[in-house]
Formats: structure tokens, C-alpha cells, sequence
């Protein structure tokens, strides 16, 4: 009996197959190690702006890969309109009392993702770094806040200095570029203090999903 | 245990007496009185004549095999138990596994004993393979001369098979009244293709000690590895993953796991080792790791790999895990049933690397559906010799 049972035990001690980790097996022919991938989802968010399409002319909006993040660049210009700009104009209707207006077309495109809430979103603009006084050139916006080509000088509006001014929304789609427009006046003012030559201000654009 | 082999009385040296620059005979046809004397000088001279003849001794190690001891106390019988070309699991008890690139090592240490030689008479002690293995491809007996350490595989060499070329265990100056430990290994190599072999084989071994100042062979033994059932060859299989260069860090646990961190919609800020990759609905984040497929005596040089995600995240829609042979794609989604794995290779050869690419691809989806926060799955790869 004890020679049956020693026969039998070594017999099973060959069949046997051994897996000594997830990662190898012996007396078998597969072996099947498991990866565990996790990941954390975050939000996010994007805002970017680029050259528009809309009008007759466009000013360049061009990406820095720094700080500012884009420039646009409205050339020389006057407040009588007798420069050209780099894009487009509206002449004072009363030289000498009204003013000036260089203005370009651009685009807004937000991105976002894993928003949960989104029928609020919106895109607003404020002028964070403006011109230096007396502030004879200042930033406008389009007044209607829509993609339609603005028709003349009055279709703009001093871009706020303070808060923020919505501009797209609210109810932004993400993906979606949206044509708003932007330019300079320029006041026929005179005095010692007055700007002349390469002056620049910064608008921030925020885009908050919501 | 002891053995004394080889006392051939014929050949003991009997001194000689110098006298006057002149070696001097022994007379035998004198008187009964010379005859006497004679006699009594022979008896005094063959008593230290008898004490050239050591012993040679084998006994086990501490921590190596056990040997029986049979033959009339001159053969030895063990055996290294169940062995694989991968050093996969635990050995027979007193084995000792080294994995190697292209094999593994088993061997076990063992202690020789000399005595009785006269001073200062010294024993070396060689050894050969008497009856190699029957599958000499599949196993190689390998010895550690009792000066290294062998505890490692650089102390081990190949032994000889040849009777009058043997492998030096004890070299020179040799040893008497002492004992000293060698080792004794055998070699599984990798082993795949038409001389593949799994089952039982044995072999024995011959060591001879010489006394080194005379040459005189004065004791051999024999090593079986037969008892009770001699070497058992298994093959073998694993698979690894580890980090590839420029990669995301894969770290060993159970088994392995992989953290891409945090991750977006968008694709902004991937972690160290990770790239995004554009994708409809979304974005891929990337990363190469490394495959290290190991497969032994097999009659297959080459074995499928499969994958399929096991345990899928929790938010399937939002996360899914794809395959690439290269960074840039294309991603195939990898299935999430056996059934439907994701095949990566069918022609893996064994210890050859295979880098390759996981990509997490993750959704820009708004609204209710949208989902933040951690979430996991683990993919099964599993590893085929046909």
C-alpha cells in the first residue's frame, strides 16, 4: 500500500503544473502577468485665439509661445485715418472732433472637457494693461458681440478697463471658433502729453465654463 | 564512509641505506641470525609503507544534497530534483538555482576529506563525467573547484567527460587530513527548438585522488545522480514587463502596475514619459513599455502575445485603453474579453525584448455624462508557446 501511495505521489509531483508568481509558470506553456493602469481625470480648459476670416482685412494674430500669449499689430495709424493701418479702418466722420478707428477681425476658440456644467459658459475681455495717459488711443470692441462685420465707427465700444465685458455667450459650444472683432481709436487730442509713436496695451480674454 | 582503494603493497617504496657514497643491498644468503634481523627490518620498514595509502572521503555539505552511500561505501547517490532553463521556483532541497541570461545554474556544494597520506604527501582530486546525461544538450555538468567559493556561476566550468582529461576539483598543492568543499552544478540552458527536452535524466561522475607527490592514484569514488529518481527538466515560461527608455514608469508588484496621473480631455500637461497622441472624440496619452517574453524547452522558437483589459474602468466611455506598435499609431482598442484580446505578437523569441505602446485614450466629454476624478482597469497579457 505504502509503495502504491509513493508511486501515485510522484506521479502527481509530475503532472503538476507550478505558477510561482503572476509572472512565470513552469510545466505549462502560458503564463499570464496583469498591469494595473490607473489615471486621474482632471477638467480642463481652453481659450485660443487666432487670425480672422471675417472682414476685408486681418491683422495677424500671432502666438508668442510666451508671455503675451498673442500679438496683433495695428500698424501706424492717426487720428484723422490718413494711415492706412495694417488692416482696416473707419475715418472720423468729423475730423478733429471724432475718432479713428483701426480695427481687425479675429477668432475665439473655446475648448473644455469633462465640464459637467456648461450652459453658462462664457468668454469675457477686459483691457489689463491699457495705453499710458492721456489715453488719445484706446482698445474698442465690436458692440454687438456677434461675428457680423461691423458697418462703421459706431459699431464699437471702449473694451472695459474694469470689469470684465462678456463678449461670446453665455452658452458657448467647446470647439466652436467665434468671430468677435477688435481695433484702436484714436482721439484727435493734442497737448505736450499726448501719445505719439509705438504704444501696445494687453487685453485678457477668460473663458469660464460654467 | 571511508575508502581505501588502490593499496597496492607491491609498490610501497622501501627505503634505501646510504653508506660511504654507496647504496648497500640487503644480503639473504647469510646466516639465520642475518635472517632474523632481516626479517625484523622488513617489518619495521613496511609498517610506515602502509601509511602512504589516504582515504578519500565525500559527505554532504551543510546546506548542499544528501548523498547515499552505497558500493561499498565508494558511490554516492543524490539528485538535484526538478530543474528549468528559467530558474523559475524553488529548488530541491540542498539545490541552489542562479537564473542566468541563457539558462540557469544548479549546484549544491559537497565536502572531499583526505587523510592518511604520510607528510608530506598531498592529494589533489579530479573529476569526469563517467556517464553523461542522455540528453546532453538539455543538461551540463558543471563543477567549482574547492578553491572558489562556488556560490556564484563564475566559479563553475564545464566538467569533463573524458577520463584522461578531468576537471581539476582539488588542483595543487592538494590537501591531507583536511577537508574542503567543491561544488558540484549542472547547467540547464535555454533549450527550444527540435533538441527541446522535458522528463528524467541522470548521471554520474567519477572523482579520483592522486597523490601528488608520487602520482599514485590512491582512492576513486563515484557521484550518481540517479537517487531516488535522478533530474527532472521542466519547461518554462514568464513574462515580465518593465520601463521602457522615455517611458512611464511600470512598477513591479502584483503583478504590475502603471500610473498615468493625472489626465484630460485635452491632452495639456502629460506626465513624465507621457505623450499625446490627436484622437477622434479626444486625446491619447502615450507611453512605450517594454515586453520580455522568456520561454524554455519548448519545441516553438516563437509564442504568441495577447492582451485584453480583465478589469475595464469604470467609466468606460471615458477611458479606454489602445495598442500601438509605434508612438505616433495607429491605436487599436484593446478588447475587454479574452475572447476578443488584442493579439501584440505571434512570433516573440524567447529573451528578446519587445518594445511596444499603451495608449489611454480619454474623452472630451461634457456634460452629464462627464466624469473627473481616478479610475483604474488592469490588462491580462498572457503569454502562448505553441
Amino acid at each position: 500500500m505504502k509503495k502504491y501511495f509513493t508511486i501515485f505521489a510522484l506521479g502527481m509531483m509530475a503532472l503538476s503544473t507550478a505558477a510561482f508568481a503572476g509572472t512565470t509558470a513552469v510545466n505549462t506553456n502560458t503564463v499570464s502577468p496583469t498591469l494595473q493602469i490607473s489615471a486621474t481625470i482632471q477638467k480642463a480648459v481652453q481659450l485660443t485665439l487666432s487670425t480672422g476670416t471675417a472682414a476685408v482685412s486681418h491683422c495677424a494674430v500671432t502666438p508668442t509661445g510666451g508671455t503675451p500669449d498673442y500679438t496683433m499689430d495695428f500698424g501706424t495709424v492717426d487720428a484723422l485715418g490718413i494711415n492706412a493701418g495694417n488692416c482696416n479702418k473707419f475715418n472720423p466722420a468729423n475730423p478733429g472732433v471724432d475718432n479713428a478707428i483701426y480695427w481687425s477681425d479675429y477668432n475665439l476658440t473655446p475648448v473644455f472637457t469633462s465640464q459637467t456644467a456648461i450652459s453658462g459658459t462664457t468668454i469675457t475681455a477686459k483691457v489689463s494693461t491699457d495705453f499710458a495717459a492721456p489715453n488719445n488711443i484706446f482698445i474698442v470692441r465690436d458692440s454687438a458681440n456677434s461675428s457680423t462685420v461691423p458697418a462703421n465707427a459706431a459699431a464699437f465700444t471702449a473694451l472695459s478697463t474694469g470689469t470684465p465685458d462678456t463678449i461670446v455667450g453665455p452658452g458657448v459650444t467647446s470647439g466652436t471658433a467665434q468671430t468677435r472683432f477688435i481695433g484702436v481709436a484714436v482721439k484727435p487730442d493734442n497737448g505736450p502729453t499726448v501719445l505719439n509713436g509705438a504704444q501696445s496695451a494687453t487685453v485678457t480674454f477668460t473663458l469660464t465654463v460654467q | 564512509m571511508r575508502v581505501r582503494e588502490h593499496e597496492d603493497l607491491r609498490r610501497t617504496h622501501l627505503p634505501v641505506v646510504k653508506s660511504g657514497g654507496k647504496v648497500c643491498g640487503a644480503s639473504f644468503g647469510a646466516s639465520l641470525p642475518s635472517l632474523i634481523i632481516f626479517v625484523f627490518v622488513l617489518v619495521a620498514l613496511a609498517k610506515p609503507a602502509a601509511a602512504q595509502n589516504g582515504t578519500f572521503t565525500l559527505s554532504s555539505a551543510p546546506g548542499g544534497i544528501a548523498f547515499t552511500v552505497g558500493g561499498g561505501g565508494n558511490t554516492y547517490s543524490g539528485q538535484f530534483g526538478t530543474m528549468n532553463a528559467l530558474g523559475i521556483g524553488t529548488p530541491a532541497a540542498g539545490v541552489t538555482v542562479i537564473p542566468l541570461s541563457n539558462g540557469a545554474l544548479y549546484f549544491t556544494t559537497y565536502r572531499l576529506t583526505v587523510t592518511g597520506l604520510p607528510n608530506p604527501h598531498q592529494a589533489g582530486i579530479t573529476a569526469f563525467v563517467n556517464s553523461n546525461f542522455t540528453h546532453p544538450l538539455a543538461l551540463f555538468m558543471e563543477s567549482c573547484p574547492s578553491t572558489s567559493t562556488c556560490n556564484s556561476s563564475g566559479s563553475f566550468a564545464a566538467m569533463s567527460t573524458i577520463a584522461g582529461a578531468p576537471t581539476t576539483v582539488v588542483p595543487a598543492p592538494g590537501i591531507n587530513d583536511q577537508t574542503v568543499i567543491a561544488g558540484l552544478g549542472i547547467f540547464v540552458p535555454d533549450n527550444n527548438g527540435a533538441s527541446a527536452f522535458t522528463g528524467l535524466d541522470t548521471a554520474r561522475i567519477t572523482l579520483t585522488a592522486t597523490d601528488l607527490t608520487n602520482r599514485k592514484v590512491f582512492a576513486t569514488v563515484e557521484i550518481r545522480l540517479d537517487t531516488p529518481q535522478g533530474e527532472t527538466v521542466q519547461n518554462a515560461v514568464s513574462l515580465t514587463l518593465a520601463t521602457a527608455g522615455g517611458g512611464l514608469a511600470v512598477t513591479p508588484g502584483s503583478d504590475f502596475s502603471m500610473n498615468f496621473g493625472n489626465v484630460n480631455g485635452l491632452g495639456f500637461g502629460p506626465g513624465a514619459g507621457l505623450t499625446t497622441v490627436a484622437a477622434t472624440g479626444g486625446v491619447i496619452y502615450s507611453t512605450p513599455y517594454v515586453l520580455q517574453p522568456a520561454f524554455a524547452d519548448f519545441t516553438s522558437t516563437a509564442a504568441t502575445i495577447r492582451t485584453f483589459a480583465s478589469t475595464n474602468f469604470a467609466h468606460p466611455a471615458i477611458l479606454q485603453l489602445r495598442d500601438a506598435a509605434a508612438g505616433p499609431g495607429p491605436y487599436t482598442n484593446i478588447g475587454n474579453t479574452a475572447g476578443t484580446a488584442t493579439q501584440i505578437t505571434n512570433a516573440a523569441a524567447s529573451r528578446s525584448s519587445i518594445t511596444r505602446f499603451l495608449g489611454l485614450f480619454v474623452a472630451n466629454t461634457n456634460g452629464a455624462t462627464a466624469f473627473t476624478g481616478s479610475d483604474a482597469a488592469t490588462l491580462t497579457f498572457t503569454l502562448t508557446v505553441p
